[in-house]
């Protein structure tokens, strides 16, 4: 949900904002570069890299980096921040620190020392720290690493300023870390096969020493086939002086070390009174009282997106505005600029519908062409931006504020919490929550953030079931406002089945898909916020502007198709051709089958053209509910399929496709059996 | 360590390893305990090719005697006995609750350390794993006199996580997650041996606090970090 610009400048410095997870290098890049990268209260939200031009150095590259925990990598996104660093020729580090949690920031602040890099440390959120009780003598620091130290409360912009200027008199930190003699040595002699890179050899030497299997791709590039022999050699006859794994022994010597230096430069006091977001933040995860505040956040979103959005504002929006006031507009000025004989009827199936009333001159002919490309049945202004900016628009609108504040909250990793039990069952954990509920947002966007979790298994798992079922906010909205008006009974019982599908889908899955080794469930929980207003409201309008990018050209795409199968009367065959799957397994109108159509573009505009359909009453409960679940496992939208080809590889993005295909008609059919067999009312 | 024991038996020597004597003690006590002290029975039940030599041995040390066809311990063989049953049940809980091995290492494993733990490290182990009162197989351990002195607090020094209660905190003392990657992962969250944590909850996840860092997870690294409580 975030722009990429790769406006490189060719003679320009390059800086990059490197640290750990959730300590606000985005926000300190929103304030350096004036451009907004997504930011939220989680660990994980960037997942990419973003890159923009300092406000302080014209002619500069300021890069956003994904959070790490060690410059030895342990997931995707980690493996990306290291890349950089390695193979990107930087003028100045800038480290951000959460200066609450220094140990763990410092364990990177030694690393980055070991690389040789031109360093600035900025210790972040230094009221929360003080809040607690912790001071951090920043002078201290400054003098023990030999480089600028700074304080900033980023989402304030307090320190900026200061940053800036310290970032001028970036310089390599004299502080090192000291190994044993065994260990310096080995250092010593890989150090000497080595080529010159941006980082320094003995930092190289050590992560090739620490056994980093992420760093084989250069190593391929970059090493001959002696060089790698020669260093396996040294690391085994190395590994035999430990007993633990070498990458161990490495981290434990820089812990020991940024231990010293918290003692030196750290102060706590006891602080009685912790904060009540705190509280609330326990409760979440109560596993009594979390399930109440599970249902009630839920219930809150239904609410807002579902009753609030796709109730109130999508009928004020496509009732009262679209097909009110400009649908009846533009055909007026349409028919007036453009005139041929024929008469516009009412009627409630279609209300673009009409009867030519003369045969047409060829110029005739030219202009109705023009008015139904605009207005007719399959026309731009009357479907193409009635769906898009009428029916889901409103609804992602609410949903984005909704999900913005969810985000900024720190909710959504006590979710994870909550659900790593039933998580593990279907092959994933905890973690997975991030991916999955992202999904509800946007399921290209998730794919991409599926990178954080540590083992392949656990993302092609995550991958297929957001491509298979989770509906994102554009379809939920569409989804619940076809719900909206029957009876609660179809929410259930399309909630329920979907849920089934997911969980018999996942854990096939985990048993299908072979692993690298079984994930273990661990992660951070950022701390309960007061979600700020200002940057919920600059969240939604970038996602927003995102959505209007991404998804209106795919509506009026969407729509041309449509209009052009129409024209050449494919589409009438099209509905024969698929009369068997949607009329005979399913039991739908025939007219479903242009939903369905479009919904292979995106599956928010199928369930819109299903919404329009239901909504002209065409089709009953029974049918309306099980199109629903067939458009809810419907394929991944155009977007999303390319992301999953890019993450994921083109086999597995063509394997997932060929399988969910024919099993959402497969599950529709099967439910749609179910309940005319169990005459089931709705 | 049994090989040498027979190694030296072959070339002759009438003065039997100290190791083959512990196992034959180990294996009065052992079926003592189950009621039987028949001679006969012993013998056939060793594993030891000369344990009726060795018996007899036994009895020139004054650590058994014989009452009609039965070998009984003597008061000091007794107190033997009681120290190598203590070794070895030690040593097999220390090894398969600690370092989580497989129960036929466990036994070869205990076997050896029964001969070598000295006095001062059996009742270390004692006291680490919080004075036992029985092995992993059920049977009793003898008690020691460290057992004694921390009589009043019954509860063990080092527990895995999963035995504390919420709210309670602890200090690491080490962690044995089976894969490396696992403890580097942990250590750079900032839980490495002599951290305080805190424990907030155990359902339906764990929930712990180091430093000022908030982190969940799940039983199975829980019951792979072994920490001290700490006040």
């Amino acid at each position: 949900m975030h722009g990429r610009s790769r406006d490189r400048p060719k003679t320009g410095r390059r800086y990059a904002l490197v640290g750990n997870p959730n300590v606000g290098k985005s926000v300190i890049f929103g304030a350096l570069t004036g451009r907004y990268v997504v930011v939220s209260n989680y660990p994980g939200t960037t997942v990419e890299v973003s890159r923009g031009r300092a406000g302080f150095d014209r002619d500069s590259e300021l890069i956003d980096t994904p959070g790490i925990n060690n410059l030895i990598p342990m997931s995707e996104d980690e493996v990306v921040t290291r890349d950089i660093l390695l193979q990107e020729k930087m003028d100045a580090v800038i480290q951000v620190i959460d200066a609450k949690n220094l140990r763990r920031g410092l364990l990177i602040t030694l690393q980055l020392a070991e690389m040789g890099l031109p360093l600035v440390v900025d210790l972040n959120m230094v009221d929360e720290a003080g809040a607690r009780g912790i001071t951090t003598d920043a002078d201290a620091l400054a003098e023990t690493l030999g480089v600028p130290v700074v304080e900033t409360i980023a989402t304030q912009r307090r320190g900026i300023g200061g940053l800036v200027k310290a970032i001028a008199g970036a310089r390599p930190s004299d502080f090192t870390v000291r190994y044993d003699e065994d260990l310096e040595e080995a250092v010593g002699e890989v150090a000497g096969l080595l080529p010159e890179t941006n980082i320094s050899k003995r930092s190289l030497a050590l992560m090739l020493l620490a056994g980093d299997a992420s760093l084989a791709p250069w190593v391929e590039r970059n090493l001959g086939e002696e060089e790698v022999a020669a260093i396996r050699e040294v690391r085994h006859r190395l590994e035999a002086h430990y007993r633990e794994a070498l990458s161990s022994v490495i981290t434990n010597y820089r812990l020991v070390a940024a231990e010293a230096i918290v003692m030196k430069v750290q102060r706590q006091m006891h602080v009685e009174k912790r904060p009540l977001a705190e509280k609330l933040g326990a409760l979440a995860m109560h596993p009594i009282y979390g399930i109440p505040v599970l249902l009630g956040v839920l219930f809150a979103l239904y609410l807002f997106v579902g009753v609030f959005g796709a109730g109130t504002l999508v009928d004020f929006f496509q009732g009262t505005v679209f097909e009110g006031h400009i649908g009846p507009a533009a055909v007026g000025l349409f028919d007036r600029l453009l005139p041929f004989p024929h008469i516009h009827h009412p009627v409630p199936t279609s209300p673009y519908n009409y009867e030519v009333t003369a045969s047409l001159s060829t110029l005739q002919e030219g202009f109705r062409f023009v008015h139904d490309l605009f207005v007719g049945q399959y026309g731009m202004i009357t479907v193409a931006l009635s769906y898009s900016i009428a029916i889901v628009f409103p609804i992602v609108t609410t949903f984005f504020i909704a999900f913005g504040i969810l985000e900024d909250s720190g909710y959504l990793p006590r979710l994870g919490v909550m659900t790593n039990s039933a998580f593990t069952r279907i092959g994933l954990n905890g973690r997975a929550v991030l991916p999955m509920v992202l999904g509800l947002g946007c399921g290209t966007m998730a794919t991409l953030t599926a990178r954080i979790l540590e083992t392949r298994k656990e993302r092609v798992i995550v991958t297929l079931l957001l491509a298979l079922g989770v509906p994102c906010s554009a379809q939920l909205g569409v989804i619940l406002g076809i719900l909206g008006p029957l009876p609660f009974t179809a929410t259930l019982i399309w909630a329920g089945v979907i849920l089934c599908v997911l969980l018999l889908v996942g854990y096939l899955a985990s048993k299908v898909v072979t692993g690298d080794g079984e994930a273990c469930f661990l992660m951070e929980l950022p701390p309960m916020r007061l979600p700020q207003l200002t940057n919920i409201a600059v969240k939604t309008i970038a996602r927003i502007e995102w959505y209007l990018k991404e998804a209106v050209p795919l509506f009026i795409l969407g729509t041309l198709v449509l209009f052009t199968l129409d024209r050449l009367h494919a589409l009438a065959a099209l509905e024969n051709l698929a009369r068997p799957v949607v009329v005979g397994l399913l039991d739908l109108p025939p007219e479903t089958t242009g939903a369905f159509l479009i919904g292979f573009l995106r599956r928010d505009y199928g369930a819109a053209g299903l919404f329009a359909l239901a909504s002209r009453g065409l089709m009953d409960p029974v049918q309306s509910l099980v199109s629903l679940v067939t458009i809810t496992l419907f394929v991944p939208c155009i977007a999303n399929f390319f992301m999953i080809v890019k993450e994921r590889g083109a086999k597995t993005a063509i394997y997932m496709v060929a399988f969910i295909f024919p099993f959402a008609f497969l599950v529709g059919g099967t439910l749609n059996l179910i309940l005319r067999t169990l005459e089931v009312g709705l | 360590m049994i090989e040498v024991s027979e190694k030296r038996h072959r070339h002759g020597h009438l003065d039997w390893s100290s190791h083959a004597k512990d196992e034959i003690l180990e294996l009065i006590w052992t079926q003592a305990e189950e009621g039987k002290d028949d001679l006969e029975h012993l013998v056939e039940t060793a594993n030891e090719a000369d344990a009726r030599d060795i018996i007899k041995a036994l009895e020139d040390d004054g650590l058994v005697t014989f009452k009609d066809d039965r070998a009984l311990l003597t008061k000091k063989g007794l107190e033997a006995a009681v120290g190598i049953i203590r070794r070895h049940r030690l040593a097999e809980r220390l090894l398969s609750e600690v370092f989580d091995l497989e129960d036929e290492y466990v036994h070869r494993e205990a076997c050896k350390f029964e001969h070598i733990l000295g006095p001062e490290v059996t009742d270390s182990v004692c006291t680490f794993l919080g004075h036992p009162p029985v092995c992993p197989h059920g049977k009793a351990i003898p008690r020691g006199e460290c057992c004694a002195k921390f009589k009043r607090d019954v509860r063990p020094l080092v527990v895995p996580l999963r035995d504390l209660e919420p709210g309670e905190r602890g200090r690491i003392v080490f962690m044995t997650p089976k894969e490396h990657e696992v403890l580097d992962r942990l250590s750079t969250m900032g839980l490495i041996p002599g951290s305080v944590i805190t424990l907030h909850q155990k359902r339906p996840s764990y929930v712990i606090r180091v430093g000022e860092t908030d982190l969940a997870l799940d039983e199975k690294i829980a019951r792979d970090i072994f920490v001290k409580k700490a006040e």
